[in-house]
């Protein structure tokens, strides 16, 4: 069984990917030039020039939306086989472990492709399967006619494949692998009108941005390559927690995999505990910089700024980026580092976590772009996450994770219907009223916007969504802050039994939904009204977690206040956004006159309008919270489960347990009929510089744009002196040297030594010759006078015996004798006439 | 009263020899360097003849001597050729005046 869901798993990844390789290939050339033109051309589309089909349409768009509904089946099938086999599952995840291979050995690390396989995994592949599902389909009618319809989906494809392998990657290298390509496929798509020059620039921007973050991820993966000496996520969590025991950092029995860990990695790692930097130890740097990588891909604050940009890309494309792949992303690397994190880095988080939810949320209630408002909403469901994994809430976080999915996924979808149908308009100045002409949008968009604003009845469990996932999410919150040190540890701080920590999982029956909702003994996720009586017993068993965790603190009152406070903002933003839209008086007559629904389009909407509806309360939660990573041994950080968190549920009514209708109350008193008290209430001296700053998005582009744009224009001039004064001095120095040099050479040496040399000779030649010259006079008797003394002299050597003086001499005497009275027998006579 | 050797015979031959070399050393007109040349030829036929009757014997010095003749003969010719062409060239046969190569 555990190979049949592994090949399941496999089989879902890659046959995206064969798509991805197909439509790549072959996409533009797949048929459907059969079809009609359309009968009305669209006058909206000024992205796409309908003039007649595109290639590859729609065939393309079914081939992927085959493969990835593929995906789904192979994740419906590991479902059911998961949930059918509740006992063997520690035996699945352990054959999967089992069944890694190694790929490749890098120094002494094996790097192993494998597949993580539990719980998480499966719930996981199977939200974001479907949810991908959905937005194929709704992408096939939204992307009608465009001129590169057939590379969209080549593209889907590859995000799909990059999203599916993330999640079932073992081993961190892969995870950085499907990390890197879901990035660089959401560069392709929210550039895909790259005509246009913003979705272009913003592309590169969301590409960039998420550099930075990938850049502190890899130092994070350099840090457990050299600390932890092993990648793999189960692997790297044992020895770090073996590491943390050894290091006196975490108390208690070590879990099976950490005691199995060899003495040698356990003191290598113990340096991370030993060592600091900046007065902080290596392994909260660790943590932290691995969490930079989810700061780029789930947009947290600082690196948040390329999420609103990137909704220039089509609007399917902006659904799966928020909904299922990029963003989710971040947030489920984080659960899976989860036990690499340290109380210190796990307050980072939750800061981090917290200043993004809040900002986004306020960004959000000025934006007038209804796919802007919610990409802030995004960012701030996103800080809700990643906030909750700072705080412990690892299950409420994944949860909401998993529920968000299905909500944003459907916003979005419903966002796209609306523009499609008011023939790309996004204004929400230029909407209104549109109710009645798509009631299906509205109804769905409805559905998500009680979902997001975490719509419930308190102290009941009905409710939507959000009404359990956040409030999960700020239960835990609330124990953090109120209950973390005062809870009287009734338990022996190691005496917590897995059943205490995580939650039976649920059987697949659908009329048993109420298990995932009261998963364990007496857990419950929405806030229970306890009788009186059941009091004393839920205090009982309120887990003792501050006592086992001495190094985890109680958390600041601002990080439980700030939350609470913006789960009454984003009903408001949602309400605003769905008043605006949908209900108050039309604003642009011509836009609302055409606007329409499109057939195709609203499958989807359903589908997931359905899936928002029961996810709040079918097995997701069960599933998550069976992959909850702690096993009963306690690690450096609590994994928190919400639901065992009584006292926290009964108070936190109180808080927020009405906030969805007040926001979306005010939200529609102050909407109603357009913009016009809003206007009054922005124009409210105390208000306008708050909607200055909202309105300029805490001027963090301005920001980035003067110290990073700026600064980089002064490194640039810098580098621009340095080139021209240092780079250009060193080659016009060497050239000049060089010409020094050679002029030294060529005049001094050359010109002087060899031409001198040669000159010498010839000169010497020349002397000679001129010396020789005197005696060709041109005049007979001289010669016969030279040949005379020659002889003459020849018969004295003869005759002196060999005696060369005696010749010389008179050689000399006739030789002057002839040149002395030269000039006078040269004289211009002429005997001869 | 005393016979005559081979040593007047040299004597003689020097004696036309260095007046060969005289006249040709100091005679401007062509001609006149040519009888030179023509004496000093004739003086060492003088020795030819001489040196062939007293010292080797046979006829080999009248040989050489009639060789010289011949050569003399020749040489004159192609003298007197040039003696020609040079008048032609300069309206002199002055030699002095024939330095047109002076180096």
């Amino acid at each position: 069984m555990a190979s049949v869901l592994q090949t399941c798993l496999l089989l879902g990844v890659f046959v995206p990917l064969a798509s991805f390789a197909f439509l790549a290939l072959a996409g533009t050339k797949l048929g459907g030039s059969r079809r009609q033109p359309p009968s009305e051309p669209d006058p909206g589309h000024e992205h796409d020039h309908p003039t007649g089909p595109a290639r590859g349409e729609p065939a393309a768009g079914y081939v992927a939306t085959a493969a990835i509904a593929f995906s789904l089946v192979m994740a419906l099938i590991c479902l059911v086989i998961w949930l059918k086999h509740p006992e063997s599952h520690d035996a699945f995840t352990q054959a999967a472990r089992d069944a890694a291979v190694v790929w490749t050995v890098i120094g002494n690390v094996a790097i192993q492709f494998g597949v993580k396989l539990d719980a998480l995994t499966v719930i996981m592949f199977l939200m974001v399967s479907l949810c991908a599902t959905c937005i194929h389909v709704f992408s096939i009618g939204y992307m009608k006619g465009d001129p590169r319809f057939a590379r969209f989906f080549t593209y889907m494809s590859l995000f799909c494949f990059s999203m599916l392998g993330l999640v079932i990657s073992s081993n961190l290298v892969f995870l950085f692998i499907f990390w890197e390509l879901v990035g660089v496929c959401s560069y392709f798509l929210i550039g895909f009108w790259f005509e246009k020059k913003s979705a272009s620039d913003a592309a590169i921007k969301a590409f960039v941005v998420n550099r930075v973050g990938d850049f502190g991820f890899m130092i994070g993966l350099a840090l457990c390559f050299i600390y932890l000496g092993d990648m793999s996520l189960d692997g790297a969590a044992a020895i770090f927690e073996a590491a943390a025991h050894a290091a006196g950092k975490a108390h208690g029995p070590l879990s099976a995999a950490a005691a199995a860990v060899a003495p040698e990695s356990v003191s290598r790692a113990s340096a991370l505990f030993t060592t600091t930097l900046w007065g902080v130890p290596v392994a909260t740097w660790l943590g932290i910089c691995l969490f930079c990588g989810a700061i780029g891909k789930s947009a947290q604050f600082p690196l948040h700024v390329w999420l609103p940009d990137a909704m220039e890309g089509p609007t399917p494309v902006s659904a799966l980026i928020h909904a299922a792949t990029m963003v989710a992303a971040g947030v489920y690397l984080v659960g899976r580092v989860f036990l690499l994190l340290t109380p210190g880095a796990q307050f980072f988080i939750a800061v981090i976590g917290c200043i993004t939810l809040t900002m986004a949320a306020l960004i959000a209630i000025v934006q007038l772009d209804i796919k802007r408002v919610l990409a802030y909403s995004t960012l701030s469901q996103l800080g809700y996450m990643i906030f909750a994994m700072g705080i412990g809430a690892w299950i409420a976080a994944l949860f909401h994770l998993l529920i968000h999915a299905f909500f944003k996924a459907l916003l979005f979808l419903g966002s796209g219907q609306v523009i499609i149908g008011c023939h790309h308009e996004q204004d929400m100045r230029r909407m209104g009223g549109l109710w009645s002409k798509m009631p299906n949008t509205a109804f769905t968009f409805l559905i998500a916007v009680l979902a997001i604003s975490g719509a419930g009845i308190p102290w009941t469990k009905l409710g939507l969504g959000g009404f359990y996932s956040k409030d999960e999410i700020l239960a835990v919150a609330h124990y953090r802050h109120f209950g973390w040190e005062a809870t009287p540890g009734d338990h022996e701080p190691h005496a917590r039994t897995p059943a205490e920590l995580s939650v039976v999982p649920v059987g697949f029956e659908p009329g048993v939904a109420q298990h995932g909702l009261a998963p364990g003994e007496q857990g419950h996720v929405a806030p229970a009204a306890a009788p009186a009586g059941s009091h004393e017993e839920a205090a009982h068993h309120e887990p003792a977690y501050a006592a086992a965790y001495p190094e985890v603190t109680r958390l600041p009152f601002i990080l439980f206040l700030l939350p609470v406070l913006i789960a009454y903002v984003t009903p408001f933003y949602m309400g605003r956004c769905f008043v605006l839209t949908f209900l108050s008086p039309p604003r642009d007559r011509h836009v609302h006159e055409h606007a329409h629904e499109s057939r195709i389009m609203y499958g989807p909407l359903l589908v997931l309008a359905a899936m928002t509806a029961v996810s709040g309360w079918m097995l997701f939660r069960g599933l998550v919270a069976e992959a909850v990573p702690q096993g009963g041994a306690p690690t450096l950080v609590p994994a928190i489960d919400g639901s065992t968190l009584h006292s926290a549920h009964h108070a936190l009514p109180l808080w927020v347990g009405f906030s969805w209708m007040v926001g979306l109350l005010a939200a529609y008193l102050l909407y109603r009929n357009g913009f016009g008290v809003a206007e009054r209430v922005r124009r409210l001296p105390a208000l306008s510089a708050a909607y200055a700053v909202l309105w300029n998005k805490f001027y963090f582009d301005h920001v980035y744009d003067f110290l990073l744009v700026g600064g980089t224009k002064v490194v640039a001039v810098i580098c621009r002196l340095f080139d021209n004064w240092i780079v250009d001095g060193m080659v016009n120095g060497s050239a000049l040297a060089t010409e020094r040099i050679s002029r030294f050479s060529g005049v001094v040496l050359d010109n002087m030594g060899v031409d001198g040399a040669v000159n010498l000779v010839g000169k010497t030649g020349w002397g000679l010759g001129g010396l020789l010259r005197s005696v060709h006079t041109g005049i007979v008797r001289n010669y016969i006078l030279l040949a005379v003394i020659a002889i003459s002299g020849l018969v004295i050597y003869i005759l002196s015996a060999g005696n060369l003086i005696w010749t010389l001499i008179w050689v000399a005497l006739a030789a002057l004798a002839l040149l002395v009275p030269r000039a006078r027998l040269r004289g211009p006579q002429a005997y001869g006439r | 009263m005393f016979e005559i050797g081979l040593g007047h015979y040299l004597f003689v031959s020097a004696l036309v020899f260095c007046t060969g070399i005289a006249v040709m050393a100091t005679k401007r007109n062509a001609v006149g360097i040519l009888i030179g040349a023509e004496l000093v030829l004739n003086a060492a036929n003088l020795n030819f003849v001489a040196c062939g009757r007293y010292r080797v014997g046979g006829l080999d010095g009248q040989v050489a001597a009639a060789f010289v003749i011949v050569l003399a003969a020749a040489e004159a010719a192609i003298a007197l050729a040039i003696f020609l062409n040079f008048y032609n060239a300069l309206a002199t046969i002055d030699v002095d005046r024939g330095d047109t190569l002076r180096g």
